[in-house]
């Protein structure tokens, strides 16, 4: 995420006495990986060879995926470590901003500290003048606005943290209350206002989130308001392409299938059936297991998967470049009317895709309306 | 993309019913002929079909036999006439200079280059290895190998290597390979290890008993370091797969023998294969593939390990409910449980439920006596996706006090230094002061500016 500074809105050309930073919250690469290295205190120089002279003694653990990941040593004490497997369940933060996806929830922390320089050793000065240019900082508030690739104006985000019924919650920050949750909190050096910023991502191409830090500036004397912008940029990417298909049954008759009665409803009329298939394509760089897969119908319509849950194999896994193929059979539930826009084309809903990566991370794509030609 | 195909040596074209090499005049000569000779001909047939059976070849008494027809490395059943002696062998080849890299000092932040707990050029390797010296430790052990110490003082202390004594060129070879990784100079140690070649040629095997010269451990992290260096990931799996064969050998012998210890010692090894195959088929990023054969695995130690080893893959995977079965109904041992499920919590989101089971976790082992660092670094990066950094902060930085200094550890205080303040070097360097100032562990003491994101 490259980040700017906004053109300053603010005439005092002083260095402000609140910084802003950014972190992005992701799990990507967050289980940190190991080796072990059995036997390093082997002494060199044993007179005779065996392999089992080297006695295991301490497990030195190291992750070593690549350069640049982190490393988890960790002491085996709890037995909290499944050494030698590579995987440790020590999180690491993440090392960098790695890449965001459409119909993932792209989330980050904002952080408002109070960053006055401390006043360097001044002997000579008298200790009054030096209380006198104390500043104080109070009533600091960050606000943050996302600009997707798709609108021309800006959508002004809701800020976390929140309490479990969704309501902001006051910060936990010691000795900051955030009272109001809209109303500013005053800062202590070296305290900290921590905001989170949950943002659903929809569009492919470049986002802009703009954080805007104010914050009143007391003397003992005077006081002035100060306001900072930073503009952070980050490209969203496509993560699935989902390409769908309706035809007709390969068969029309009747089916004595699990789910299906259609042998007892002879008499009645017939109704209409589909099958709707669909490819999807995992686009991104990363693997990911699809977790359901799903039809809104309109009314009139009922659908039976075909799908992983009915064969009873485990979720489909799909690496980059992978496609799973879904299938679904779509048929009239003979209690409502079905939908057909004026071209006589039946409209069946949208196709709902979910899917988790890495670290249970959530993503989910509903597709436009899906529809099939008159059959009758 | 193509760069590396150079590096890697040329594959022979031998086959598996050829027979065994002729004697190799110069092992320099000698080619990996692993891609060709690797493969038993009952893994192959297994390929063709399903990858992963459910019998796996990683359990002891599984069909993966060690009466194959084709016997391969390193228990070759005739011995060519002519190859050198053991004892005769020349290993100079691997002590060439050229093959160690230099590592430099500027890497380490100035608080441990200037303390007195730097060691004096003349400390013995294993008081290195004792005291977590680990770079002192990988560049004493070249100075033997490369027969190039500074002085005659350290020439005494760490004499020169005789190219034919081969335990000790091993033993320092993996001295010198593991020290790099642990100081996070493992692109280092994977082009060091290439030098190593085919690790099943005849001239590292001895002739009479077939046993392999090399200590086990040095096999096992030179093929992963092999892979890394010649960019070839299934590499490693077909190697561990013929350390399995050799696993499968070795327990039948000291079942026959009624050799007890033999056997659980080999036994473990091959379980450990398992689970290393498993390993090397996440870093191919092939995490369905691992899955597969993490479901082969039986959990023979009983402790809860591979249960949670399981778990925590799943949770790579992104499949939490498959996580969390993992480790139900005890399985994963109770700690083991706890720590996936409010891992889970975590993967879900709900950071609420997940500090809950962290903070209850760390008091019920601090109870016991134990302080689990794991614990504690996860409990912090739960409270910072709370918004409550500072309190995250203060956990991480009582860890450091505590004594522990793992990467994950100071990475994540770092980062947390990075946002709290503008200045947030001065935090590093303060913090970089007090780790230099731990008593040095054979969990390693000596850190990297890259540890401290400096």
């Amino acid at each position: 995420m490259s980040h700017q500074r906004y053109p300053s809105m603010d005439p005092v050309k002083e260095p402000h006495s609140v910084s802003l930073k950014v972190l992005r919250y992701s799990f990507i690469e967050s289980l940190s990986r190991q080796d072990d290295f059995p036997a390093i205190e082997a002494v060199p120089g044993a007179a005779t060879h065996s392999s089992r002279t080297l006695g295991t003694t301490v497990n030195h653990k190291l992750c070593s995926r690549r350069p640049g990941s982190r490393v988890a040593r960790l002491p085996v004490t709890a037995g909290t470590n499944p050494d030698p497997f590579l995987l440790t369940p020590i999180l690491n933060l993440p090392p960098s901003f790695g890449s965001a996806y459409v119909g993932e929830t792209f989330s980050c922390t904002l952080c408002a500290n109070q960053d006055i320089p401390p006043e360097p050793p001044a002997p000579a000065q008298p200790p009054a003048k030096v209380q006198s240019q104390k500043k104080s900082i109070r009533d600091v508030k960050i606000e943050a606005e996302m600009k997707t690739p798709g609108s021309a104006s800006v959508q002004k985000l809701l800020l976390g943290p929140h309490g479990e019924d969704g309501t902001p919650a006051a910060t936990q920050e010691t000795g900051v209350a955030d009272a109001a949750g809209a109303g500013g909190v005053d800062l202590e050096p070296g305290q900290t206002l921590q905001k989170i910023v949950n943002f659903g991502l929809k569009e492919e191409g470049n986002h802009v989130l703009a954080v805007t830090v104010s914050y009143y500036e007391a003397t003992e004397t005077s006081g002035r308001t100060r306001t900072f912008r930073k503009l952070y940029q980050f490209v969203c990417k496509g993560s699935l392409i989902v390409r769908t298909k309706v035809g007709p049954p390969p068969y029309n008759t009747a089916t004595t299938r699990k789910g299906f009665k259609q042998a007892e409803d002879e008499n009645k009329p017939k109704k209409r059936r589909w099958i709707m298939e669909a490819q999807l394509e995992n686009c991104s760089e990363d693997a990911m297991q699809l977790e359901r897969v799903v039809l809104n119908l309109e009314t009139g319509l009922r659908y039976r998967d075909a799908n992983w849950i009915v064969s009873e194999s485990t979720r489909p896994v799909l690496h980059p470049g992978e496609v799973e193929q879904v299938c679904f059979v779509v048929e009239e539930d003979g209690k409502g009317t079905v939908l057909e826009d004026s071209e006589g084309r039946v409209v069946f809903g949208v196709l709902g895709i979910g899917w988790r990566t890495e670290m249970g991370n959530r993503g989910f794509l509903s597709t436009g309306k899906l529809g099939a030609r008159n059959t009758r | 993309m193509f760069g590396w195909l150079a590096t890697r040596p040329r594959s022979s074209t031998k086959g598996p019913l050829d027979a065994d090499e002729a004697p190799l005049k110069s092992p320099v000569v000698a080619q990996v002929a692993q891609a060709a000779r690797g493969l038993s001909p009952q893994f192959r047939g297994s390929r063709s079909n399903s990858p992963f059976r459910s019998s796996s070849p990683f359990r002891a008494g599984s069909p993966f036999r060690a009466s194959s027809p084709f016997p391969r490395s390193p228990a070759r059943s005739s011995t060519p006439s002519g190859i050198v002696p053991v004892g005769e062998r020349d290993f100079s080849h691997l002590l060439r200079p050229e093959i160690f890299h230099q590592l430099s000092p500027l890497s380490i932040p100035p608080p441990f280059r200037n303390t007195s707990k730097q060691p004096t050029p003349e400390t013995p390797i294993s008081e290195l290895l004792a005291h977590g010296q680990f770079r002192a430790a990988a560049i004493t052990s070249v100075q033997a190998l490369t027969s190039s110490p500074v002085s005659a003082t350290i020439a005494a202390a760490h004499p020169p290597v005789d190219p034919s004594d081969y335990a000790r060129v091993f033993s320092l070879l993996y001295i010198r390979l593991a020290c790099l990784c642990l100081i996070d100079s493992v692109p280092l140690a994977a082009q060091e290890a290439k030098a190593l070649e085919d690790l099943n040629q005849a001239y590292y095997l001895d002739p009479i008993t077939g046993a392999h010269l090399m200590p086990w451990e040095l096999r096992l992290l030179a093929i992963r370091l092999q892979t890394m260096g010649f960019g070839d990931p299934r590499r490693a799996i077909m190697s561990y797969y013929e350390m399995a064969r050799e696993a499968h050998l070795q327990i039948a012998k000291a079942a026959k023998a009624h050799d007890h210890s033999e056997l659980e010692l080999w036994k473990r090894r091959l379980a450990e294969l398992g689970i290393r195959v498993a390993g090397a088929l996440i870093e191919m990023e092939d995490l369905a593939g691992a899955a597969a054969h993490m479901a082969t695995l039986r959990d023979q130690a009983q402790d809860g390990k591979l249960a949670t080893a399981k778990a925590l893959l799943w949770l790579h995977l992104g499949d939490v409910d498959a996580a969390c079965r993992c480790v139900r109904d005890g399985k994963g041992g109770d700690v083991g449980e706890k720590v996936v499920l409010a891992l889970v919590d975590m993967a879900n989101g709900q950071f609420e439920d997940g500090l809950k089971k962290w903070t209850e976790l760390k008091a019920e082992l601090e109870e016991s006596g134990i302080q689990d660092e794991m614990v504690g670094v996860n409990l912090a990066v739960c409270l910072l996706y709370l918004g409550r950094m500072q309190e995250g902060r203060q956990i991480l930085e009582g860890l450091v006090d505590d004594g522990q200094s793992s990467r994950t550890l100071l990475f994540n205080l770092s980062t947390m230094y990075e946002l709290c303040t503008d200045r947030a070097k001065a935090l590093k360097v303060r913090l970089a002061d007090r780790v230099s100032n731990l008593e040095p562990t054979s969990h390693g003491w000596e850190k990297t500016n890259a540890d401290f994101k400096l």
